[in-house]
């Protein structure tokens, strides 16, 4: 999913282009969410005694306990969520979609396996893996949004390039997902961890795309190039490239038409009629909707309305959703916090030194993970 | 090579108190100039600008242009570890790692050097356009400081309004309201007293009461303060170190919904 390793190989060389902060330090913020993200982390997390939560009748609710709760903290923390979601996936996908079909029928396999043999952490496993969003998951989130009065886009195809759009045009800050390739898609801003539980305690990682383009000396066509090379869901990488060969690879020849004419075939063995041009355009031009035309609104939920649609059959408690639908209420009255970066512009100063520093370090440390030097405020060696 | 000298240490440990509650960590930007620091608070709501005048200080040498990144809770420390009429002597070498804090205290018997770690930090400067206010008020540095105390037990938010016949501090919560109403003091004895008000245009804005009751950490620092507010951009709370340089304080206000 997403690109290979980018998180990794950005921590690596350009560490000031992330940044960790608490949730709550993105007050005032509008944030696009790719929903069918979300939606897959809540159904493989909100779970209880390992199996899915499910209405009377059976049906999962899992998706729906966790957009309605984290939507509220989320707004809660003064954020403004809007959900964006996936439309058709492109043709080019197709074979990445077939992979993970394949993968998901051997987990059903082991899965029976692991059921006959009545392995639990192995059932856990398989059955985590065998999870997908279908439509009906879709459609009822976006039923409980409207009731809980936030908006929601659908994107014509990747719900990635259109928040990325969305950012662009300034409709929104960043776009929250775990797929790196929003920032493929040009989203200035990616903010990971955004909707995990709040019991985890993750920092919200946020990406700057101008930072990463700056600090590895590369412009945007550049940089997609390096993450087709690093593998993207659209087509096959060069089988024997990593990470570190492809940052290499892309610093000395800039461009995938170069490195195919210069790179050595008895090493690496290039897929045949590889379709990098179509991904490459995919990504520069993807299919979206006008950010201009889209009209994000949020107002007041619809308290009865939740109740009805969560309480019932969905088997939701009456008072925790009248409780929620209140917070929503009151997260959108009166009165919010200006944020000082709106009034002024920031200009950025990259430590050159944390930079140099980096450098030096992974080279000599070449096994380093994301080691404590990248990390703010701590004291030097 | 840096060197700083200042016969009172006292007046750094005073400025100290008045940032670290908002930053926990900032780069001290030394030239032949001065020292100077510009940071926002995590949440981004409000920025410390503080400068230093090189010519405030005993002894001052600045060779190269030196950014200092300094945990201020670490500083803090140190300066607790002299009496206020100490002199103090700062040291840094250029591209240093560790910065040197020397106290001395004034008959010479006693003299002690703390050695503190530096920091790589981020640094993320605002650039401040140059404002008109339309509202500028100077009054004691207490009554300001009292004011933001006592309205903060009623309410979140504090309104400052400012026209003609004065200014009002306003506030209401759920037990109740608050307003506070000062006029310009027509005859003053002592000009640090007197609260001036200069005004081309009337004011209304609100505020995190918060932040305010963080900026009065500087009180200490000087017996007066300014407001400088305009509409619908940040307000500026400004004290003035004798001598020494200034601290000045931008907090974004709080602002109406409109979708």
């Amino acid at each position: 999913m997403g690109i290979t390793g980018l998180a990794k190989l950005i921590a690596d060389i350009a560490p000031n282009a992330i940044k960790e902060s608490e949730i709550k330090n993105h007050f005032g913020r509008k944030i696009a969410i790719d929903a069918s993200m979300s939606l897959y982390q809540f159904l493989i997390a909100v779970r209880s005694e390992g199996a899915q939560l499910t209405s009377a009748d059976g049906e999962t609710t899992s998706h729906l306990m966790g957009t309605f709760y984290r939507t509220i903290r989320l707004m809660e923390n003064g954020i403004k969520p809007v959900y964006v979601f996936d439309g058709k996936p492109p043709q080019m996908k197709s074979s990445e979609l077939e992979k993970r079909n394949d993968r998901r029928q051997e987990a059903q396999k082991a899965l029976e396996k692991a059921e006959e043999d009545g392995n639990a952490t192995e059932i856990d496993k398989f059955s985590k893996r065998l999870v997908k969003v279908t439509s009906t998951h879709t459609a009822e989130c976006k039923e409980l949004l409207k009731l809980m009065g936030v908006p929601y886009v659908e994107a014509p195809c990747e719900a990635e390039a259109q928040c990325a759009a969305m950012v662009k045009a300034g409709k929104v800050y960043a776009t929250a997902t775990e797929d790196m390739d929003a920032l493929t898609f040009g989203s200035p801003v990616l903010l990971r961890h955004m909707t995990f539980s709040e019991a985890r305690k993750m920092p919200i990682q946020e990406f700057q795309l101008e930072t990463v383009l700056e600090t590895m000396e590369m412009s945007r066509d550049e940089f997609i190039d390096l993450c087709i090379l690093l593998g993207c869901d659209y087509c096959n990488s060069i089988k024997g490239v990593g990470p570190k060969r492809a940052i290499e690879l892309m610093r000395q020849y800039k461009s995938l038409e170069n490195i195919i004419e210069n790179l050595d075939v008895k090493k690496y063995q290039i897929p045949e009629n590889w379709p990098f041009k179509d991904a490459r355009r995919l990504f520069i031009d993807p299919e979206i909707t006008d950010p201009e035309s889209l009209e994000l609104k949020w107002v007041d939920p619809d308290e009865d309305g939740l109740v009805k649609y969560l309480c019932g059959d969905r088997g939701f408690a009456e008072d925790r959703v009248r409780n929620g639908a209140k917070k929503l209420l009151k997260s959108r009255s009166g009165t919010t916090q200006g944020r000082l970066d709106s009034f002024f512009t920031v200009i950025s100063t990259p430590n050159k030194r944390k930079i140099e520093q980096a450098k030096t370090t992974s080279e000599a440390n070449k096994k380093s993970r994301k080691g404590n030097f990248a990390k703010r405020g701590r004291p030097l060696k | 090579m840096f060197e700083a000298r200042l016969l009172k240490s006292g007046q750094l440990k005073k400025i100290l108190e008045a940032i670290k509650e908002l930053l926990k960590e900032a780069t001290f930007d030394c030239s032949d100039s001065g020292i100077q620091l510009q940071a926002m608070d995590d949440a981004h709501v409000s920025l410390v600008s503080m400068c230093l005048k090189s010519t405030g200080f005993d002894k001052f040498r600045c060779d190269r242009n030196l950014s200092m990144g300094i945990n201020l809770e670490s500083m803090v420390k140190i300066m607790k570890c002299c009496s206020n009429d100490d002199i103090m002597t700062i040291k840094a070498q250029d591209n240093a790692d560790t910065l040197t804090i020397m106290f001395e205290t004034k008959n010479q018997e006693k003299m002690s050097d703390y050695e503190m770690k530096l920091m790589n930090l981020d640094q993320e400067h605002l650039g401040i356009p140059e404002t008109n206010y339309s509202c500028i008020i100077k009054m004691p540095s207490s009554e300001f400081a009292r004011i933001c105390r006592d309205l903060s037990q009623f309410g979140d938010s504090l309104v400052i309004a400012c026209t003609k016949e004065g200014v009002k501090f306003s506030t209401s919560g759920d037990i109740g309201s608050a307003n506070v109403k000062l006029s310009q003091t027509s005859t003053f004895d002592k000009e640090e007293e007197g609260v001036t008000i200069e005004m081309t245009q009337a004011v209304c804005l609100t505020f995190a009461c918060r932040y305010l009751n963080l900026f009065c950490k500087a009180t200490p620092l000087s017996t007066q303060v300014i407001l400088s507010m305009s509409g619908d951009v940040p307000l500026v709370v400004e004290y003035q170190i004798e001598e020494l340089g200034c601290i000045r304080y931008y907090l974004a206000p709080k602002i109406e919904e409109d979708d």
